[in-house]
This record gives structure tokens, C-alpha cells and sequence, in this order.
């Protein structure tokens, strides 16, 4: 029954690594660059979402709306000022920059709300259900965590099988000249990418403190990193990648605390990615890129 | 006769210090097959790349239906009725052959069946292969798609950009002859081809390119006929 209970609280934290990656591959895929200040925006959002609730008194979820419009307008700004003039620049040069902006908001945020960590209320109401006459309990932020995961990756995946859009994007992904040819507006889908990859971030913020409810300047660096891996970990430009990526990262993640040292869990973790990575670059459901002339 | 459809004005096109295309003007008049011919290297690409707007003359001006393409952007001359099939053909391999054709449609607001109905029955094996991944096609059924996917944005003017490019025979035969259908259905075409026998044999008019130039130009009768265009391209 423990091990179960492990189980569960690996995927519930799989669920918000899944969802950040969700941001980090989108973008990847279509503008083929790695958005280091994604793990930042998670951060906003989670402050977002801490003023309105804590602060302004908001419903929590009201909350997590003014969260998700707030970071998918920060998105847009971040992506229109530092990342959209270097469209036809080297990919180190936007990689730089990309850490840059990390920094950047990290240091804003450091300026705004200090450095001392906010308590974060949870967006639920905090508790757990009892199963199994009380032996198994999951709390209520891990059924709304990994049911908003699901929710998330379901609606997902039909706006890029289905809508006009999303099949843009996909488009784009795959060849930006080609798509530009067939009248597609590319400047403007890779924009709407990171538009939504923010609006997830901060759905991703708010789980994520409701979970572990201390919230600094610094929150989202270390799970974007994670979230990063994760993304790689299932093959950096595949959404269902992602999602299975960042599943199995939580539950290593867990078991590694729980069966071998809470201390080498992150060691654990990354030896599993560069092991996975050995024995297949692409990552679990990544594609390898065939050129055909 | 008419204003022209498509008419290249002096254009100079660089790629950083390297002078691609060296001024050079031609025109494409409606219901014409315009061929531009010339070996590996002669700037033809290019000249269509330009004329998408993926690329900008420094000097001279593209017009297409009487206005000047200068500031417009890639995806707004698609919408103007311009479409390019690109050389390589660049299908998007891992999307199904329909939902190709549908980004081929982007431009469009409605008609969208319709449009699809009308490929299909120019190209009988997409529509078989409608929901096969466009990378699992052979060379020639991407060619059509390729094609097929342009036409879906009902283009007024269409450039194809090397279509016989890694062909058989037989199949550049068969692209050809629905290039030529194309045509005798109204349709306004600038022909870009290494293959001078083929695109001169179905062309009104012929512009020869060498390294950035227009050399010789006439109609594809003249052109075939010609000595010089024999010797060059034609292998004697």
C-alpha cells in the first residue's frame, strides 16, 4: 500500500513536470529553440495567482484564470521583445538570451516581492480521500493535479490533431518555408506557441505550490529544469512525449527519495535521462529527423 | 496586349556579398506557361524565391496583378493568388496527405470540400491515399501532392519550382502532361525547370538563365529550334 501511495504522489508531481514540459517541446518544435526562462514563468504565475487569491481575496480559481492571462500575456511580451528579433540569429544566441531571461525575471521578481517566501494558500481546499478503510489517502491537490494533466493533455492533443491552428503548428514545425508558402502566417503561430506554452506555465504554478507551498523568486527554476529533462527525457518536440516523459520523471523522482536516498534523487533521475538517452538520442517517442531530397 | 499577371523589373538579388540574380525582367501574361530554364546554379530558384517574397531585391520591383509585392509579407502573397510548389517538393511528411491539402487551403475561407473534391479527381492516387502520412509517398505521388496542395489555395498565378527533380522518366512524362492540363483549363503557370526538352515542349515562352542573367529568351518553339539553346541544354 505504500508503495502505491509512492506511486501516486510520483505521478501527481509527474503530472506538473508533465505540464510544464508541455511548454518547453511546443516551443521547441516550432521554433526550434529551448526556453530556459519557461521554468520562470511558472514562478510569475505562481505570484500571479498568490496576490489574487491571498491579497485581492479572489476564488482560487478566478485566481488561476487571472494566472494563466497574466503569464500567457507575459509570454507574448518575452517572446515579441527578446526572442522575435533573433528569428534568423544563430541558436546559440537565442539560447542565450534565453537564459538571460530567466535571469531577468528572476531578478524582477526579486525586486518586486523579495526574496522572503510567501505561503502559498492552496487553490483547493487542503485534505485528503480516505481509501481502503484509511490506508491509501490522496490528498485533494493530487486528484485536481493529475485530473488538470489529463484535462490538459486531452484538450491538447485534439487543438493539434483537429483545429485549423494547431495544424499550422505542426506545419510549422515541420518545415517554416513550406508553410510559409501555403500562406501560413508563421511570426504569428510561433507567437500563439508561446502564448500557450505560458498559459500552461501558469496552470503548472499554481499546482505546483499547491503542493509544495512556498513560493520564491527561485521556485521555478529547479522544476523547469526538471521539466526540461522530462521534455527530453520523451523526446524534445513530441506533446505525448512530454506527457509521458514527464510522468515517468515524477515517479523515479519519488522512488529515488523513497527506496535508495531523498539526498541522490535528482542524481537518480539524470542518470535514468542519460541512460535513456544512450540508448535511444532521440528520447522515448522523439523522432529521428530524416532528411529526404 | 493586357497588363501582365506577374512582371519582374530589373531585379538584383543577393545572398550576403554573393550577386545572385543580376537585373533581370520578365513578364507572365494570363493563361500563359512561362518556362524559365537554365542549369544548376542559374538563379532560378532564387528568382522565385524572390518573386514569394522569401527573399528581397535590393534593386527592381516584382508586381503581381498590377501591384507591387515590395512590402508584402510571405503569407499575404499566397492570399493574393500567388502559390509556389517548392523545389524538393517539401510536403510535410509526417501530416496526412488531406490534411496537407488543407494547410494548402489555409488562405481559403470556404470551399474547403469542394477544393479537396476538384484535387482529387486531378490526382486519383492522393485520394486513395488520403490518410496516409505524406512522408510514406513516393517521389512522384509527393510531387503531385505538392502540387495539389498549391492548387488548393486557387492560385492565380502557379510556380513550380523543378518538378521533374529525382524522377523516372515515365513519371516526369505523366507530371508534365498534368502541368499541360493544367494550362489548357486556363491556368496561368511559371515553369522552372532544369529540364529544358520537357518545359519548352509544353511552354508558350522560354527565358534562358545563366548565372544571374537572362540570356535568350522566345517563344518554347524558338527556343528548342534554337542552336545555341540546343548545344547548351539540350545535350547537342
Amino acid at each position: 500500500m505504500i508503495f502505491l501511495n509512492y506511486f501516486i504522489s510520483g505521478i501527481s508531481l509527474g503530472s506538473i513536470y508533465a505540464i510544464i514540459a508541455l511548454g518547453y517541446t511546443m516551443v521547441y518544435g516550432i521554433a526550434k529553440m529551448l526556453n530556459f526562462a519557461h521554468g520562470d514563468v511558472i514562478m510569475v504565475g505562481g505570484y500571479i495567482c498568490f496576490y489574487a487569491v491571498a491579497r485581492y481575496g479572489m476564488n482560487p480559481f478566478l485566481g488561476v484564470a487571472v494566472a494563466v492571462v497574466g503569464c500567457t500575456l507575459l509570454g507574448i511580451i518575452v517572446e515579441r521583445l527578446a526572442y522575435k528579433p533573433l528569428r534568423q540569429a544563430p541558436s546559440l544566441a537565442v539560447l542565450i538570451t534565453a537564459i538571460g531571461m530567466s535571469y531577468f525575471l528572476q531578478n524582477t521578481a526579486l525586486l518586486l516581492w523579495s526574496s522572503n517566501p510567501k505561503v502559498f494558500p492552496s487553490i483547493i481546499e487542503r485534505g485528503s480521500f480516505k481509501l481502503f478503510d484509511g490506508r491509501l489517502s490522496v490528498s485533494h491537490v493530487t486528484v485536481l493535479t493529475i485530473a488538470s494533466c489529463l484535462v490538459i493533455m486531452g484538450v491538447l492533443t485534439l487543438f493539434i490533431s483537429k483545429t485549423r491552428l494547431g495544424k499550422a503548428m505542426r506545419a510549422c514545425s515541420e518545415d517554416k518555408g513550406a508553410a510559409q508558402l501555403m500562406g501560413i502566417n508563421v511570426n504569428a503561430t510561433i507567437s500563439m506557441t508561446f502564448a500557450i506554452g505560458s498559459g500552461l506555465a501558469a496552470i503548472a504554478g499554481a499546482l505546483l505550490c499547491s503542493a509544495y507551498p512556498t513560493l520564491m523568486p527561485t521556485t521555478g527554476s529547479l522544476p523547469g529544469i526538471k521539466a526540461f529533462t522530462a521534455a527530453v527525457f520523451g523526446g524534445i518536440g513530441s506533446v505525448p512525449g512530454a506527457f509521458l516523459g514527464g510522468l515517468m520523471l515524477g515517479v523515479i523522482e519519488i522512488f529515488a527519495k523513497a527506496y535508495i536516498s531523498s539526498q541522490l534523487s535528482d542524481a537518480v533521475v539524470f542518470a535514468v535521462l542519460i541512460v535513456v538517452l544512450l540508448v535511444k538520442p532521440s528520447g522515448l517517442l522523439g523522432r529521428n529527423i530524416q532528411e529526404k531530397v | 496586349m493586357s497588363e501582365p499577371v506577374l512582371n519582374v523589373e530589373s531585379i538584383n538579388v543577393y545572398y550576403g556579398s554573393i550577386h545572385a540574380i543580376k537585373g533581370i525582367s520578365f513578364e507572365v501574361y494570363e493563361g500563359e506557361i512561362v518556362t524559365l530554364i537554365g542549369a544548376n546554379g542559374a538563379g532560378k530558384s532564387t528568382t522565385l524565391n524572390t518573386i514569394s517574397g522569401l527573399l528581397h531585391p535590393t534593386t527592381g520591383s516584382v508586381s503581381f496583378l498590377g501591384e507591387p509585392l515590395a512590402r508584402v509579407q510571405p503569407h499575404k502573397i499566397v492570399e493574393k493568388g500567388l502559390a509556389q510548389v517548392p523545389e524538393g517538393r517539401r510536403v510535410f511528411a509526417q501530416m496526412t496527405v488531406q490534411e496537407n491539402l488543407e494547410m494548402g487551403a489555409y488562405t481559403q475561407k470556404s470551399g474547403l470540400a469542394e477544393d479537396l473534391e476538384k484535387v482529387y479527381s486531378l490526382f486519383p492516387r492522393l485520394k486513395e491515399r488520403m490518410h496516409q502520412t505524406a512522408g510514406t509517398l513516393s517521389g512522384g505521388e509527393q510531387q503531385m501532392l505538392a502540387m495539389g496542395r498549391a492548387l488548393m489555395s486557387r492560385p492565380k498565378l502557379l510556380m513550380l519550382d523543378e518538378p521533374s527533380m529525382g524522377l523516372a522518366p515515365i513519371l516526369v512524362e505523366q507530371i508534365f502532361e498534368i502541368i499541360a492540363d493544367l494550362h489548357r483549363t486556363g491556368a496561368t503557370i511559371l515553369l522552372v525547370e532544369q529540364n529544358a526538352q520537357m518545359a519548352l515542349s509544353i511552354a508558350n515562352r522560354g527565358y534562358v538563365m545563366e548565372t544571374g542573367r537572362i540570356v535568350t529568351t522566345g517563344t518554347g518553339k524558338e527556343l528548342l529550334a534554337s542552336e545555341a539553346v540546343r548545344k547548351a541544354y539540350l545535350g547537342g
